[in-house]
């Protein structure tokens, strides 16, 4: 019995596509696949950087002491905090401004490019444009405070515990807002108009509409926008390292952060490599879930 | 209810929502224009007087480090776009048009390992990249963005390639091409929308990309714009008007670039994802 | 002499098996039609010959010579597309000169024979234009022109009127007509449209669930279908199917309604049930003549009278079993009208009720 992929025309075919996507997996498996295998083997052990001393399996040692250390645990409370807080915020901002640009109005091109600005610009230097405007001496919010008089001494943005974190949920929230806005926005420019003109029949106020045909159908649009932004908070690095270098002294140190720190500051490269494992973990369970929510949809 | 009073709401939506998002970018740019006494001021200053230049010329007299980092940003970010674009469309179109067995299961597995962090495949990459002599190399950081964005380019490219017509392709088998051909005279000329929308994400990407490359370019002349202005404050004072002044002259590629493509970038933003 | 043969040529893509054992010899100059419903495996048969989809069992031979696993492009076919297929980024030339380009004929004799199927086409003046600049007739025409340049010795069509509208199809399919009386090349015509499939072909291929129904003319599909699915599938309206139970007596009655036939002309065996069917067209209907039912001649109430122009179609009613029949469009009845519906034992088909096969008629 002779299959399809026997025949000749099938073979070249695929010796075709395979050739065409092997240089993509090569790339993919150098800078992706093997770096995550090797982080997860020097968890495991003890190794010198240059390859002079040779790797030593110490099993779960790092492990241990990262239970054992307080800071990795606050890193791990900041991440989390963070996400919490500013994907919450970004939703509703996002829906917000999804359903503003999904009006027409004149004008419209110059509201679109204003959300589209702050994702498409470096977050590194975003987050220095905020961090001067935190400013306690210098920066605009204690300027504007000050001289309207709301305040009368300047207020430490980013140097008191709870302020830091939340002036850091701000960067975050301006910055990707627009992010979800224009998903969800993709998602409203799906809905038929026939569903609205039926809803007008059926006597719907404008807010029974956004209840009851709007929300709805924008559940996929939502999930997709709220799992690529969560990955994204739990990895946020150069937002704390930009705004506050995870201070003041540790309340806004990220995982991602901690682990550079460990890693490029302390030179314990066996250690970090053991922090980003976890991190890697954590993101994982995150995208089960993602794919476990979006199977159970369809 | 009237009809004029939701349109006024929702200009005024509109308008704070675009200050909003303008507001640290203005900010931004007026201190790039002040004077430094006019910078550190009090009261301050919200309008520069008197406007000056003079940061910007500062910076191509005395730093001339900063417009290198903006080159270096635009190498890598150039680099990567061509390798990803060239890369991604030969893998797209072999698993969206080619039949290949496991397409699916291939398009799964390189969305899944898009979502590793970057930061848990440093210590790995520095590694590797100091043994291979790949630190500080256009080179290298072009390899590591190219691997942390091609799995974006094949999905994108692969799905733009599922709306060509088939027939197209299959005519021109009969007329004699071989898949390859097809590739480079029918299916590129044809896809070059997705191929923009997909360049220009992957660069802006490139562009803004942070924690590799500050930890594969270790010296100050190779840094990208992010990494090298975030890391160019002295020992102890942040200089503003310097930083300001950078960061504006490192953002108006971007800017200049979403404000003409912003139709494609959010086009290939939201492929997909409205369902 | 091009001949096309397929021997038990299938297809399956795992465990779905898209066309089964068919078989079949195209001769030299023959129009032939793949008839049938979508995912039939019509278009998979012509995709098999053209060689955009592999052979997975039997053998496919044009001219003699062995053609499964050679490349499309060296069998010495031409393909048409239902929706054209040209390139959009090139010119009308250029689209109809690809394949010779690619074969390197020599640049003078391209552009002489690409200038002689332009004109013979119509399409002279629009040859430096980009196909979005045509309309869709023109698209079509070049479409064709593509395929006649190369001089194949088989014309391979998937569907390539079905994108234009009605007007147009109709001039489209002439001119094809025209053009096959002309050129005298082998074609294989894939298409659902019946009327396309009675007018073009010298043979149609009646397929169904990937597997050959019928072989025949036009005129044999039509008049002697050689199951029900053919019987359905040829006329429009559909043929009307009644189902027969045997009376104690010997004679025929349906299982609904008052239908009543003392013998039917075919080879019925033993069987107890059977499926009768007449087309619309050939039920007779005249004035209501009070002698009730005899001789295949019944009274019918008409439930809906539908005109559609020259003709109009008839919903009886006899005693509960209802048929279409098809009259003049002048004068026809009207809804609630009563009627003699008369059923031409010439003209009745009978099937088996299981298998769905036509049963023979009796030679008289």
């Amino acid at each position: 019995m002779t299959t399809s992929v026997t025949s000749p025309l099938d073979r070249r075919r695929h010796l075709t596509g395979m050739a065409f996507v092997t240089p993509t997996l090569l790339v993919i498996t150098a800078i992706l696949v093997y770096p995550i295998l090797q982080s997860i083997v020097l968890s495991f052990g003890t190794s010198s950087l240059d390859g002079s001393e040779p790797y030593q399996f110490v099993g779960l040692k790092h492990y241990a002491a990262l239970a054992q250390t307080e800071r990795f645990w606050n890193a791990l409370g900041v991440t989390l905090t963070f996400t919490a807080l500013s994907i919450p915020l970004e939703l509703i901002m996002g829906i917000g401004l999804a359903v503003l640009l999904n009006e027409s109005f004149r004008g419209k091109g110059i509201a679109r490019l204003a959300v589209l600005f702050p994702w498409a610009l470096p977050t590194a230097l975003n987050t220095l444009m905020w961090r001067w405007m935190y400013n306690t001496d210098y920066g605009l919010f204690n300027a504007v405070a000050l001289q309207s008089g709301v305040v009368d001494r300047p207020i430490n943005w980013l140097g008191d515990e709870t302020l830091a974190m939340l002036s850091m949920v701000v960067v975050a929230v301006w910055k990707t807002s627009s992010f979800m806005a224009l998903i969800i926005l993709a998602g409203l420019q799906s809905i038929p108009r026939e569903l609205y003109e039926a809803g007008r029949m059926d006597g719907m106020t404008r807010w029974q509409e956004f209840r009851e045909i709007t929300l709805p159908l924008l559940k996929g649009p939502i999930l997709v926008a709220l799992i690529i932004r969560s990955m994204d908070a739990l990895r946020t690095f150069e937002l704390p390292f930009n705004l506050t270098d995870g201070g003041p002294v540790t309340a806004t140190e990220s995982l991602s952060l901690y682990a550079y720190k460990v890693m490029f500051d302390f030179i314990e490269f066996n250690f970090g490599a053991a922090i980003v494992v976890v991190q890697f973990l954590v993101i994982f369970a995150m995208s089960l879930i993602y794919i476990l929510t979006l199977r159970n949809k369809d | 209810m009237t009809r004029n009073r939701p349109r006024i709401g929702l200009y005024t939506l509109a308008i704070i929502a675009s200050v909003i998002s303008f507001l640290p970018i203005i900010w931004l740019i007026l201190t790039s224009i002040k004077t430094t006494a006019g910078i550190y001021a009090w009261p301050p200053q919200y309008l520069p007087a008197p406007v000056t230049f003079q940061n910007y010329i500062d910076i191509f007299t005395k730093s001339p480090e900063l417009l290198l980092y903006v080159l270096n940003s635009l190498i890598v970010g150039l680099g990567t776009t061509i390798v990803s674009l060239s890369l991604g469309g030969m893998a797209g179109y072999a698993l969206s048009r080619l039949g290949m067995r496991r397409a699916g299961v291939l398009m799964v597995f390189i969305l899944a390992v898009s979502m590793f962090p970057p930061v848990s495949l440093l210590p790995s990459l520095f590694q590797t990249f100091l043994n291979l002599g790949l630190l500080n190399t256009y080179t290298g950081l072009i390899i590591a963005h190219t691997g942390l964005f091609l799995p974006f380019s094949v999905w994108m490219l692969a799905s733009y390639f599922a709306t060509l017509p088939k027939e197209i392709e299959e005519a021109a088998r009969m007329d004699g091409m071989g898949f390859f051909r097809i590739f480079w005279s029918i299916v590129i000329p044809l896809s070059w929308p997705g191929f923009v929308a997909t360049g220009l994400i992957v660069f802006i990407h490139s562009w803004n990309e942070f924690p590799l490359a500050l930890v594969l370019m270790t010296q100050n002349a190779m840094r990208t714009a992010p990494v090298g202005i975030s890391l160019y404050p002295g020992e102890y004072a942040f200089p503003w008007e310097t930083i300001s002044t950078a960061t504006v002259i490192a953002i108006v590629p971007i800017l200049v670039i979403t404000a003409i493509f912003q139709k494609q970038i959010v086009g290939g933003l939201t492929a997909g994802t409205g369902k | 002499m091009t001949e096309v043969k397929l021997e038990r040529i299938g297809k399956s893509y795992g465990a779905v098996e898209a066309v089964q054992e068919f078989d079949l010899t195209i001769e030299d100059g023959e129009f032939l039609v793949l008839l049938g419903p979508s995912g039939c495996g019509k278009s998979t048969t012509l995709r098999m010959i053209a060689g955009l989809e592999s052979i997975t069992t039997g053998d496919l031979t044009i001219s003699g010579t062995r053609m499964n696993d050679v490349d499309p492009k060296d069998r010495g076919v031409a393909m048409v597309f239902q929706n054209y297929a040209l390139y959009p980024h090139k010119t009308v030339f250029d689209n109809m000169a690809m394949a010779l380009k690619l074969q390197k004929v020599p640049v003078e004799e391209i552009r002489d024979r690409v200038g002689r199927t332009a004109e013979m086409l119509g399409l002279t003046e629009y040859l430096e234009r980009k196909p979005a600049a045509l309309s869709g007739g023109q698209r079509q025409r070049v479409a064709i022109g593509r395929a006649i340049v190369r001089t194949p010795k088989v014309f391979l069509f998937d569907e390539p009127l079905s994108n234009l509208d009605a007007k147009l199809r109709v001039k489209m399919r002439m001119e094809l007509q025209e053009l096959h009386d002309s050129l005298g090349v082998t074609s294989i015509y894939v298409t659902h449209d019946q009327i396309e499939a009675m007018t073009l072909a010298d043979r149609i291929v009646i397929m169904n669930g990937g597997v050959v129904a019928q072989v025949g003319s036009p005129r044999e599909v039509y008049d002697s279908p050689a199951d029900e699915f053919v019987a359905g599938f040829i006329g429009s309206p559909s043929m009307n199917f009644i189902d027969l139970r045997r009376g104690a007596g010997g004679g025929w009655s349906s299982t609904e309604g008052g239908l009543r036939f003392e013998s039917l002309p075919f080879s019925l065996g033993d069987r107890s049930e059977i499926r009768l069917g007449i087309r619309p067209e050939h039920v007779v209907i005249t004035p209501h003549a009070e002698t009730g039912a005899n001789g295949g001649s019944f009274e019918a109430e008409v439930r809906l009278a539908e005109l559609l122009g020259a003709d109009a179609l008839l919903n009886l009613d006899i005693e509960g079993c209802r048929l279409t029949a098809r009259v003049g469009g002048t004068g026809h009845s009207r809804a609630g009208d009563r009627v003699q519906a008369t059923l031409p034992t010439p003209l009745l088909h009978a099937f088996d009720i299981p298998t769905g096969k036509a049963l023979p008629r009796l030679v008289s």
